[in-house]
């Protein structure tokens, strides 16, 4: 059995799965919002994963997709396809105008650099009463469903339009990581003073792969909020539900490979609901204790992510297909 | 990771349709934990963790209280002595969160209807699913858009955030006045919240109203860390009062650095922070006779609250209270509609008045909700810290004490 045969199998169950689900549930919506997270933990990848720059503020092109699309939809009534494209754009250069001062940067001091962008963005959102709404947040409103409108009556499409984001942002990586990018960036992250000897533009990739990354980001953050129905700055510009949990994702389950952030986000995110299901109506604040434990305890046991427990079934299995 | 992916080559296709067969039957081995009992199913979503928990673990008491007692006095009658069966969850400060936690209380549970969710964040988010799914959801949330949006199975049963700024200030006024003083110079400082800009709203626009200069409107961040500057500017200001709106943390702090700092100007809180125990225990003395606004009071309706301080040890604070009155109106539309389907209850919570119970301890006596789903019955009270007491002390015809005016 061949490798394609296996990615079309694993695509061909995901696409089965919603079907077998109850299509106003629960579990459809947990499982909507992991795929989302694993686009996101995904589109992390490409910056956090390939060019090796740790990035704590990918909250800011999230929120920025978020409320460019709903305040298009709000205020002109445009479809959010179409903001959904207008707010990737807004986030391409949100992330180009964040890369200039920061991509000189390494290590901590770049993922301190970036904590604080998602910050500045939640105070703007905040302040700008009139365009965003304050932080009373904001309302996607229903309109008539139809694909046009990008609104639905049940959350099946919802789901589906999140696998299919997912398929897309895995093969952009792919595409990227196997390309002459993939090599230079590599290249980067092995060595960066080797890389710039060999006469690769560092600083030029590195600004590339940023701005793909947040045009992904953002436009993430329009199926985000026509999904959730509302946020408020506190949502989307999140440090810790936004930035530092796509990357805590992309981390545990393998940083820097395309199948990482998906087994990452098929771990945290059901595992943080079932939690929630069973502990929390015990003591108060006891399910998140909980999952706090679980994650630690997942580290150190893999530290370098799920990817490395994939990898080895994978080896098993081969060898013994092949007796 | 390069030398990784070479060893993926076959794999022995019986194992994955084996794994995909168990991945498509996982929902349904699930779903099937599911509980069947003669008990009718409510929903609990409060931020039991996170920067509101305590308020949470307030509000979650009062509901227990009130479910206990109706259980221990042979549950509902109307469904022939049905126990109430509260699904407490944790909505944590995430509003999706709490949106996928209420679509799991709904198909998971089976709940005739949700309480919740203390911060009005986490009860828009809350209602936009429960709208969705025709599930009556009761809260005591106070910002304006919650029943601001026509939705049908959303029920208020406290004055809305803009009628407390207002009447945070009118009241002073009269206050102020009874005690032989005049204000016409006044300082606001809010969290950017959204209870604390939509209160501030109210304050800002009864000050106009008034006549009364606002001296000073500083909007600062949940969590501050030194309050000093603010104060420092109050101090120049020359306001004859302060409307501070916060939670708890900033509360004490702003009030601890004006009393350190010697401003004995009177300050009138917003609710929230201003109105709990924690409040008291942190400051000490330098909380006596600090006033805030309240969506209701635990002293007006002594027979009732005393069995909350009996239980848990402190007094019945506002949130605990209105949470228990939710439950309260709830039980008796469910007597009233004979049934525990969620739009029955709806459609006996809609323009009905209820008496009796807990509602007692609210403003008005009773709840009586509009078509929009607010209660218009309820007026906020203006209370003041007593020897670690909350007194009502406004309006005149339910205070429980007079109001002590230091200017």
């Amino acid at each position: 059995m061949k490798r394609w045969m296996l990615v079309v199998l694993v695509i061909v169950a995901a696409a089965l799965l919603p079907l077998a689900l109850n299509p106003t549930g629960y579990w459809i919506r947990v499982l909507t919002f992991t795929l989302l997270f694993a686009a996101m933990a995904q589109a992390w990848n490409l910056i956090g994963g390939l060019a090796n720059q740790t990035s704590l503020g990918h909250a800011a092109f999230f929120g920025i997709g978020a409320y460019t699309s709903t305040i298009l939809l709000l205020k002109f009534g445009i479809s959010p396809w179409i903001g959904m494209i207008a707010g990737g754009a807004l986030g391409g250069l949100a992330a180009f105008i964040i890369a200039i001062p920061t991509m000189r940067l390494q290590g901590h001091y770049f993922a301190l650099a970036t904590l604080a962008f998602g910050e500045v963005m939640r105070v703007i959102a905040n302040v700008w009463t009139p365009l965003t709404g304050g932080p009373g947040g904001l309302s996607v409103p229903f309109v008539p469903p139809s694909f046009a409108a990008y609104s639905f009556k049940q959350l099946l499409p919802h789901t589906y339009i999140a696998l299919i984001a997912l398929i897309i942002v895995t093969v952009i990586f792919e595409v990227i990581r196997r390309g002459a990018m993939g090599y230079r960036l590599r290249a980067i992250k092995e060595n960066p003073a080797a890389a710039e000897v060999i006469g690769i533009d560092t600083t030029k990739v590195k600004l590339q792969t940023a701005v793909i990354s947040g045009v992904l980001m953002a436009m993430l953050g329009t199926l985000y909020a026509q999904v959730a129905v509302f946020f408020d700055p506190d949502t989307v510009f999140s440090a810790a539900a936004i930035s530092i949990r796509v990357a805590l994702i992309a981390i545990l389950g393998g940083v820097g490979t395309p199948i990482g952030p998906i087994l990452g986000a098929l771990f945290i995110i059901p595992v943080e609901e079932l939690m929630n299901d069973l502990f929390s109506a015990g003591a108060a604040g006891l399910s998140q204790l909980i999952f706090g434990v679980i994650l630690i305890a997942v580290i150190l046991w893999r530290p370098r992510g799920f990817i490395t427990v994939f990898d080895a079934l994978i080896a098993r299995l081969s060898s013994r297909g092949v007796r | 990771m390069s030398k990784t992916s070479s060893t993926r080559g076959g794999v022995n296709r019986r194992t994955v349709l084996a794994g995909t067969a168990a991945l498509v039957a996982s929902p349904w081995v699930i779903s099937s934990a599911r509980a069947q009992a003669k008990q009718v199913n409510i929903g609990v979503i409060m931020p039991l963790s996170g920067a509101n928990a305590q308020f949470g673990i307030n509000s979650r008491n009062g509901i227990e209280l009130v479910a206990d007692e109706i259980n221990a006095a042979g549950g509902i009658k109307a469904l022939g002595g049905a126990k109430i069966n509260l699904i407490v969850a944790d909505s944590t400060s995430t509003p999706t969160t709490a949106g996928t936690v209420a679509q799991r209380l709904i198909t998971q549970n089976d709940v005739t209807a949700i309480l919740g969710a203390f911060a009005s964040s986490l009860t828009i988010a809350i209602s936009e699913v429960t709208e969705r799914r025709d599930i009556p959801l009761l809260t005591m949330s106070f910002a304006d858009q919650i029943t601001g949006r026509g939705y049908k199975n959303i029920f208020q049963v406290v004055a809305k955030a803009s009628a407390l700024g207002k009447a945070q200030l009118d009241y002073t006024v009269a206050i102020a006045q009874a005690a032989g003083a005049k204000i016409d110079k006044i300082a606001i400082m809010y969290e950017d919240t959204a209870y604390g800009t939509a209160q501030a709203n109210g304050l800002r626009a009864a000050a106009k109203a008034a006549n009364i200069d606002i001296a000073m409107d500083d909007a600062y961040p949940l969590g501050i860390t030194d309050t000093t500057p603010l104060i420092n500017k109050l101090r120049a200001s020359g306001a004859q009062a302060v409307f501070p709106v916060s939670y708890l943390n900033d509360s004490l702090l702003l009030i601890r650095t004006m009393r350190q700092q010697r401003i004995t100007m009177p300050a009138i809180g917003g609710a929230a922070g201003y109105v709990i125990p924690d409040f008291e225990k942190g400051l000490g003395e330098f909380a006596e006779g600090v006033l805030s606004i309240a969506p209701a009071n635990y002293d007006l309706a002594p027979e009732l609250t005393e069995r909350f301080r009996k239980r848990f040890g402190y007094f019945m604070v506002h949130e605990a209270l209105e949470h228990a009155v939710a439950l309260d109106v709830l039980v008796q539309a469910i007597e009233k509609a004979k049934s525990a389907k969620a739009e029955d209850v709806t459609m006996a919570l809609r323009g009905a008045k209820f008496t009796g119970g807990w509602t007692k301890a609210m403003t008005g006596g009773a709840v009586e909700f509009d078509s929009t789903g607010l209660n218009i019955l309820s007026v906020p009270v203006m209370v003041q810290w007593r020897k670690k007491e909350l007194v009502t002390v406004w309006p005149k015809d339910v205070a429980k004490g007079t109001a002590e005016w230091k200017s």
